[in-house]
């Protein structure tokens, strides 16, 4: 709460007068990630964790059984999909850039939008969204009680006598609260850690860097570096999005179910990000800041994808960031040096770990069986 | 035979015995006897539907970006070429899924009084007919705003629309347009009509005779009367179950998941198909279903709700016993002539092939950016 307030009042000032460098000792620093917060209704045990783990992976939990949440979040693309934009369900293409799941168990709000308040409810939101899994929740509960492994499985975690589609969301999140950065394998959490050496030179200039002239941490700070709060920095629209049928159709599917008016709807040339949420005007073109871990393994960046190295990630903020709806005074050109943009990017790596967390698809519960007599 | 095996110990049985006894009891029907006998009838002369509706609905029909992942259209099930159906016993329905009842025919889907098998929908609709293929999971399971979406980013039907009203695509009335064409599909030139309408000769002696049975001995006419040859009411004739149901998990999912979203009390236990009950919770409704009608059967085999007939022999002789367990029906005692004939007349409501080409669907084309 305090930090809260104090980056409140540093922000106002900084948008007038005080450059960002003179406010950035009032900002929460980036340090390790605590123990990941899990919710009291929905507690971490093994049992729930495999459970959740097979069915990320299983193919059933999709309208037409090919759109498992691996699709979009493969461990080996940094847990997303590797492309500038989610390939959707067959038959659509999304328009916005598929997250990691690593670290996402820090996030209070979930999808570029903030438009879900937890794990638990942004697995049934992607599942059954028509763009995505387009799983019909009651047909998907369904099928999960034809395998009688999973039967069993969820009998001996929730008690149940069937599975419940709930109580699969509840799994999954348990699973992905998992997905997190290992603190020691990350050159900078082990520097926060004591470790001398643990990052060189050019990474300690960018490290300076980034609290200082690059101001980044004004809205990357904390222990996610993410403020969690939502910005429009102008992000150029990603190439075809103005041309490709199938995008134009996505992404106006986005403003007519998420009840924009009408002339909002009709006249729309951009992703509204959080004015969906909200509705409110000053919205329009805010995105949730993302986090900085990992980074190494999640290109492409941005909410639409439009960047493919930390090179032009870098180079859009030192321009000031793009051409906005709702700018915020927070972003100014920066007048990086080439040499300091190396070491803003080195740094930035110093976030992800040496190695990536990837996982093996696991061995599926079989095939539906038929359903024995019903119990007397 | 597999009924019984299934039904073993399930409550299921009593509810069966429970329906049949009171309808033994009851008889079939007095109500139709206090009524004026009731009979068959010709197709009823209809007036023609909006032209450029129509025009627009053939084109929805054949289009597959109706559906979730664009891999079926309305006509994936209701093939022309198949007399509107499948020509399955049991449809395939939507991707990586399986049905659990028939795919029957849409044609003079107009004159149905009831639609669906247990008669969940009010013929008088055809709009929300058509809006429940196309969003439901198991058939095309296709989000309706999304839907609209793609519509308007195809130029020819922007036009299209445009010469029916001054408006937008929109996707509540994207369903009514298909219901448009669909009332178009009717059954035209059947002998029996012609016969009715006073051409003596339209129909063989023989025929003739299986008419006579239909009103009189086989007493066919209780349930299928009208132009159809549908009461428009839900009955029990005890049809045997479809092994596939139970055999294939894929399809014992669709049916159960139907009886979980329809509030069924106790739908994990279900075995079977218990028909209208699963909608009305009415134990008397056990095992009833929608009359069928007998328009077209020349191209609508197999038959019943879960098509377990495969011709109409099988059908005919069905009935000659009284139907199945639990049916309301009593044995007829016909002889293999009378079959014959009954099975001839039968023959004589369809009418010609109802033909209808497949327009072609237009590409995609991006409207104009920022102008929705």
């Amino acid at each position: 709460m305090q930090w809260r307030r104090m980056l409140a009042s540093c922000a106002i000032v900084a948008a007038t007068t005080v450059p960002p460098a003179l406010c950035a000792a009032t900002y929460p620093a980036l340090a390790p990630l605590p123990p990941v917060p899990v919710p009291r209704d929905n507690p971490q045990t093994p049992a729930k964790i495999e459970l959740g783990r097979l069915l990320f992976w299983d193919y059933r939990l999709s309208g037409d059984s090919s759109m498992p949440c691996a699709v979009c979040h493969l461990p080996d693309r940094g847990w997303g999909d590797g492309a500038p934009l989610s390939r959707g369900y067959p038959g659509t293409k999304h328009w916005r850039n598929s997250q990691t799941v690593l670290n996402s168990a820090y996030y209070n709000k979930l999808f570029w939008d903030g438009s879900v308040t937890s794990l638990e409810t942004q697995a049934p939101a992607a599942a059954e969204g028509s763009v995505a899994g387009n799983g019909d929740s009651s047909v998907m509960e369904m099928r999960l009680r034809f395998v009688p492994e999973y039967v069993e499985g969820f009998k001996a975690v929730f008690g149940t006598d069937w599975p419940r589609i709930n109580d699969a969301w509840r799994a999954i999140a348990a699973y992905e609260r998992t997905i997190v950065s290992d603190a020691r394998k990350v050159p900078f959490d082990r520097h926060m850690n004591g470790e001398a050496r643990a990052l060189n030179a050019a990474q300690l200039a960018g490290m300076k860097l980034f609290y200082g002239k690059a101001g980044c941490i004004q809205c990357h700070n904390g222990p996610l570096a993410s403020d969690q709060k939502y910005y429009d920095t102008g992000v150029p629209d990603h190439p075809g999005f103005q041309d490709d049928p199938l995008l134009q159709i996505t992404h106006r599917w986005q403003h007519y179910q998420r009840g924009v008016p009408e002339a909002m709807y009709r006249g729309a040339t951009r992703d509204y990000g959080l004015y969906y949420q909200t509705k409110n005007p000053k919205d329009i073109g805010k995105f949730r800041t993302p986090s900085l871990r990992e980074l190494k393994y999640t290109a492409p960046y941005m909410h639409n994808g439009v960047f493919t190295t930390l090179q032009q990630v870098v180079d859009f903020y030192d321009a000031g960031g793009g051409k906005a709806f709702n700018g915020t005074a927070l972003l100014k050109p920066l007048k990086l040096t080439a040499d300091e943009k190396q070491q803003l990017v080195a740094f930035l790596e110093a976030l992800s770990m040496t190695e990536p967390l990837v996982e093996e698809k696991p061995r599926l519960p079989g095939g539906y069986r038929p359903l024995p007599p019903p119990a007397q | 035979m597999f009924r019984r095996d299934f039904l073993a110990g399930a409550q299921f049985v009593v509810t069966l015995a429970l329906a049949a006894a009171l309808t033994t009891a009851v008889g079939l029907l007095p109500s139709h006897a206090a009524e004026s006998l009731p009979d068959l009838a010709p197709m009823p002369e209809t007036k023609p539907g909006n032209p450029a509706m129509i025009a627009l609905g053939r084109y929805f029909f054949f289009d597959y970006r109706l559906s979730g992942d664009r891999s079926l259209s309305c006509a994936s099930c209701h093939d022309p070429r198949k007399g509107w159906g499948d020509a399955q016993a049991l449809s395939t329905g939507y991707s990586s899924m399986e049905y659990f009842r028939n795919t029957p025919t849409v044609v003079n889907a107009r004159h149905r009084r009831r639609f669906m098998w247990d008669g969940r929908l009010d013929g008088a609709d055809a709009g929300t007919l058509v809006r429940d293929m196309i969003t439901e999971t198991h058939f095309m399971n296709m989000d309706s705003r999304l839907m609209q979406e793609r519509l308007k980013q195809i130029p020819e039907y922007e036009a299209l629309w445009k010469q029916w009203r001054n408006d937008d695509i929109n996707g509540m009335r994207v369903y009514n347009v298909i219901g448009e064409f669909i009332r178009t599909l009717e059954t035209t030139n059947a002998p029996f009509d012609r016969f009715v309408r006073g051409d003596a000769a339209a129909i063989s002696e023989e025929a003739k005779a299986g008419y006579a049975l239909f009103k009189g001995k086989a007493r066919c006419v209780s349930c299928h009367d009208g132009p159809l040859g549908a009461d428009g009411k839900l009955h029990n004739t005890g049809v045997p179950e479809h092994p596939d149901v139970l055999r294939n998990p894929l399809r014992t999912i669709t049916m159960l998941r139907h009886y979980a979203t329809s509030g069924m009390p106790n739908y994990m236990r279900a075995r079977v198909d218990v028909g209208a009950y699963a909608i009305t919770k009415d134990r008397r409704d056990t095992g009833k279903f929608n009359t069928a009608q007998l328009r077209d059967l020349k191209y609508t085999a197999p038959y019943m709700h879960n098509g377990v007939f495969r011709t109409l022999n099988e059908v005919i002789d069905f009935y000659d016993r009284g139907g199945g367990a639990g049916s309301e029906l009593k044995p007829l005692g016909l002889d293999a002539g009378e079959k014959r004939a009954l099975r001839e007349f039968l023959l004589t409501l369809s009418g010609d092939p109802v033909i209808v080409k497949d327009p072609g669907q237009p590409e995609f084309a991006v409207r104009t950016f920022g102008r929705n």
